[in-house]
């Protein structure tokens, strides 16, 4: 019975881990819309803004990352 | 002359409509199952190959396979471009030319960030991005985390024999004494030790290169007491954000880490469940979407590299703000 329980929390715990990926989800779109107005404007500034756009994409994906490793450690290692 | 090509998709749709039944036709025979999965790779030796005294054992396990392998690859099309180079000619062909293509992109890209440390920084963004890129695109590999030995395991399946040493695994569980498979090849950068060796690498290459470029004034980014006795309030505000930007430095090394291992194990897994639930036509598509994603994180790895190096020749800003007030 207790070991059910424990079973049925990893999974909770798993679910309510990935709430973070919200905030990076937006996190992303905002810099990518910020990206693309600026390219729309613009269009000679492609390059510069493309890579601007993958390093941010990158940090805000990175916060989105450190949730799914949470959930990941809760479902597969612990 | 210039030969115009036509895209024939005259023969390609059969091909592509061929190999869909043969996937529906396998599907029904071998049913696929649900793999085991864990987040540490998985041991091919039972022995350990060696023990080292503090650390503790070492086991051959399949993401260790797989690296060697990625190095050979490696190896094998350097020899074939340095033969190319060698050689002399004005436009290379082939694989030389590909690879001369992505060298002088990338150099463009660090020159324009770098400036005039573009030959210090450029051999790490290179050599980072390119394993990363061979690291990730291995899966490419039929039989890639699929084939491999079978093992005994308390919740298996039964297995069958397809003649000779080789068997193959049913889609029912086993009563008592199942059996899982352990894949002899695994995907590089779903091993944390790996990616781990990377990011400590770039982040304490980095600092090397911000010590060659300022010599001990390097150290001022991270302990600036300088403005304290000055200006007080502002100093000590220096002196935290200085206190900041050493925690940065550490915390570059775990999102170095997580970042590359994440998504790609997050690949990794999302593949074995969409393979084991909708195994027709399907994972093609998640195939192709996770190596869209391998590329992406290998140019995110190296782009960051070479972003943190260039950051760290660029001497301390105060002092320009400084000499112009």
């Amino acid at each position: 019975m207790s070991g059910d329980i424990i079973e049925a929390a990893k999974f909770i715990g798993a679910g309510l881990a990935m709430i973070g990926a919200l905030g990076a989800g937006i996190g992303i779109g905002l810099s990518v819309q910020g990206a693309v107005q600026g390219m729309a404007r613009n269009p000679d500034t492609y390059g510069n803004l493309f890579t601007s756009m993958i390093l941010g994409v990158a940090f805000s994906e990175a916060i989105a990352i450190y949730c799914l490793v949470i959930a990941f450690l809760m479902l597969f290692v612990l | 002359m210039e030969k115009t090509h036509k895209w024939r998709w005259g023969k390609n749709r059969w091909i592509v409509l061929a190999l869909l039944i043969l996937t529906i036709i396998a599907v029904n025979i071998y049913a696929p199952i649900q793999p085991h999965i864990q987040a540490a790779a998985e041991n091919l030796s039972s022995e350990p190959i060696f023990t080292l005294p503090v650390i503790g054992d070492f086991y051959l396990t399949n993401t260790l396979v797989a690296t060697i392998l990625m190095d050979v690859v490696i190896i094998i099309i350097a020899l074939i471009v340095r033969r190319a180079a060698k050689k002399d000619e004005l436009a290379p062909k082939g694989l030389a030319g590909v690879f001369e293509m992505l060298v002088e992109m990338l150099y463009n890209m660090t020159e324009s960030t770098a400036g005039k440390w573009t030959k210090k920084i450029f051999p790490w963004f290179a050599t980072v991005l390119i394993l990363v890129l061979f690291a990730n695109l291995l899966k490419l590999i039929p039989g890639f985390e699929t084939i491999g030995l079978l093992h005994h395991s308390a919740e298996g399946y039964e297995a069958q024999s397809l003649g000779g040493n080789w068997y193959t695994i049913l889609n029912s569980k086993a009563e008592e004494g199942g059996f899982m498979v352990t894949p002899f090849l695994r995907g590089v950068s779903t091993d944390i030790n790996f990616t781990l060796a990377l990011a400590i690498i770039a982040v304490t290459m980095t600092q090397v290169i911000g010590f060659q470029a300022n010599g001990f004034r390097y150290l001022e980014k991270f302990f600036n007491f300088r403005t304290i006795f000055k200006k007080p309030v502002f100093g000590l505000i220096d002196v935290f954000v200085g206190l900041l930007e050493l925690i940065s430095e550490f915390s570059k090394i775990l999102s170095f880490t997580f970042r590359l291992f994440g998504n790609m194990f997050a690949g990794m897994v999302l593949m074995a469940l969409v393979a084991a639930m909708l195994p027709v036509f399907m994972p093609a598509g998640i195939m192709l979407f996770e190596l869209f994603i391998g590329v992406i994180q290998a140019y995110v790895f190296g782009m960051l590299t070479m972003v943190f190096m260039a950051q760290a020749t660029q001497g301390h800003s105060v002092e320009e703000e400084h000499s112009n007030a």
